[in-house]
């Protein structure tokens, strides 16, 4: 690798065209995006559903679901890591990101399970939405994602004045508006590059 | 430029090189962990005397963490000037960072709402947030620790009175932000020296 002709330009546009690559990987990795934000919002709907329409008290038993999410994702993740030949910087980034918003939503799981569930935690829940879709819209300089993240930040600021079924089903708008149509956008945007 | 001998392989190594050059200056943020640290740490420390001997210092001595953005500040805009080109992950720390100001505000909001017993609990799980991420992404172990700890103390602090959980947010300040800052901050001089 001759270094001394490499210009900082040179050197950015390199990087650039290794974000484009992470950029085009990242479309066998919207299936998370994907799958995390159908059961999420699902979960969001049903407990809605159950606890305002059906009048369920164990409304909230729903959430297990996300147990299947987690088995899901890991071995997508394994089955992906035989696949892949290099790990990108926005890869590992994404890997970090991820994982300290997994642990977040394990922690929150535990504090909740000792509280109860019957607090009014959905805003809190949506802020975090919020939080791992702006950071990886970010890192992947995706701006629907950046938008996504931010809507849903404002989504957490409103749900907080609403009833905690309303908070359910702002979660499930949330997720919709900052997992669901950036995660489509970003392949739709990947199948074009093709 | 010889385009066509560039690899993949080259390409990767370019970008290693380029993180550990940005990994050398960020190193000069160190300031930045080790006020942060401090000033959690005495806010909590300050709390704990209030709620454990009934002290009042006439103010809400959180409204200290207000003193942290001035350096913050100042520091910012000074590398800023003195930077010919800010690196990708540096922006991504930066938006990182500013999502986790972001979601303290809401925190501080919700928690104006409801007077959620759990705030502390709370805020030193999102405190674990960033801090991971930043360590990840600079491959700082002192940080990726830093960020678990203040997840466990958050598990812990369910289970702990207020003013226990004001030395669990004090013991945060410490391992997230205070210790890795200096660490930082001597790989920082020791560098310095090495290029005197």
């Amino acid at each position: 690798m001759e270094n001394e002709h490499f210009s900082p330009e040179e050197s950015l546009k390199v990087i650039d065209s290794m974000l484009q690559k992470t950029r085009n990987e990242i479309k066998g990795n919207d299936i998370y995006f994907l799958m995390w934000g159908w059961l999420t919002f699902v979960c969001c709907t049903s407990q809605f559903l159950l606890k305002r329409v059906f009048d369920y008290p164990k409304h909230y038993l729903v959430w297990w679901l996300t147990l299947v999410g987690v088995a899901m994702s890991v071995i997508i993740t394994i089955k992906q890591g035989k696949q892949k030949r290099v790990q990108t910087y926005i890869d590992e980034s994404m890997g970090f990101l991820w994982t300290g918003m997994g642990i977040s939503f394990f922690v929150l799981s535990m504090i909740l399970s000792k509280v109860g569930w019957d607090k009014p935690v959905f805003p809190f829940f949506i802020m975090l939405y919020g939080l791992g879709t702006f950071i990886s819209g970010c890192l992947l300089r995706f701006r629907p994602f950046i938008t996504g993240g931010i809507i849903a930040w404002i989504i957490a600021i409103g749900s907080i004045y609403l009833d905690y079924d309303y908070q359910i089903l702002c979660g499930g708008v949330a997720i919709f508006v900052s997992y669901i149509i950036p995660a489509y956008m970003l392949r739709a945007k990947a199948n074009s590059q093709e | 430029m010889k385009e066509e001998n560039f690899s993949e392989t080259d390409s990767l190594k370019l970008i290693n090189e380029m993180i550990s050059k940005v990994k050398r200056s960020y190193v000069t943020k160190g300031i930045a962990s080790m006020v942060w640290g401090v000033l959690i740490i005495t806010c909590s420390l300050l709390t704990w005397a209030e709620v454990r001997y009934n002290w009042d210092p006439g103010f809400d001595v959180w409204l200290l963490v207000f003193l942290a953005l001035i350096p913050q500040i100042f520091f910012s805009i000074k590398e800023k000037r003195s930077r010919k080109f800010t690196a990708h992950d540096e922006t991504t720390t930066t938006y990182v960072w500013s999502a986790f100001a972001i979601s303290i505000f809401i925190l501080s909001f919700y928690n104006s709402k409801f007077g959620s017993e759990q705030a502390t609990t709370l805020f030193m799980m999102l405190y674990g947030i960033p801090t991971f991420i930043t360590g990840g992404m600079f491959k700082f172990k002192p940080m990726i620790v830093g960020g678990l700890i203040c997840w466990a103390l958050s598990v812990v602090s369910v289970f702990t009175p207020v003013d226990a959980d004001m030395l669990l947010m004090a013991g945060s300040g410490l391992f997230a932000w205070l210790i890795p800052g200096i660490i930082l901050w001597n790989r920082y001089q020791k560098q310095r020296r090495e290029n005197v």
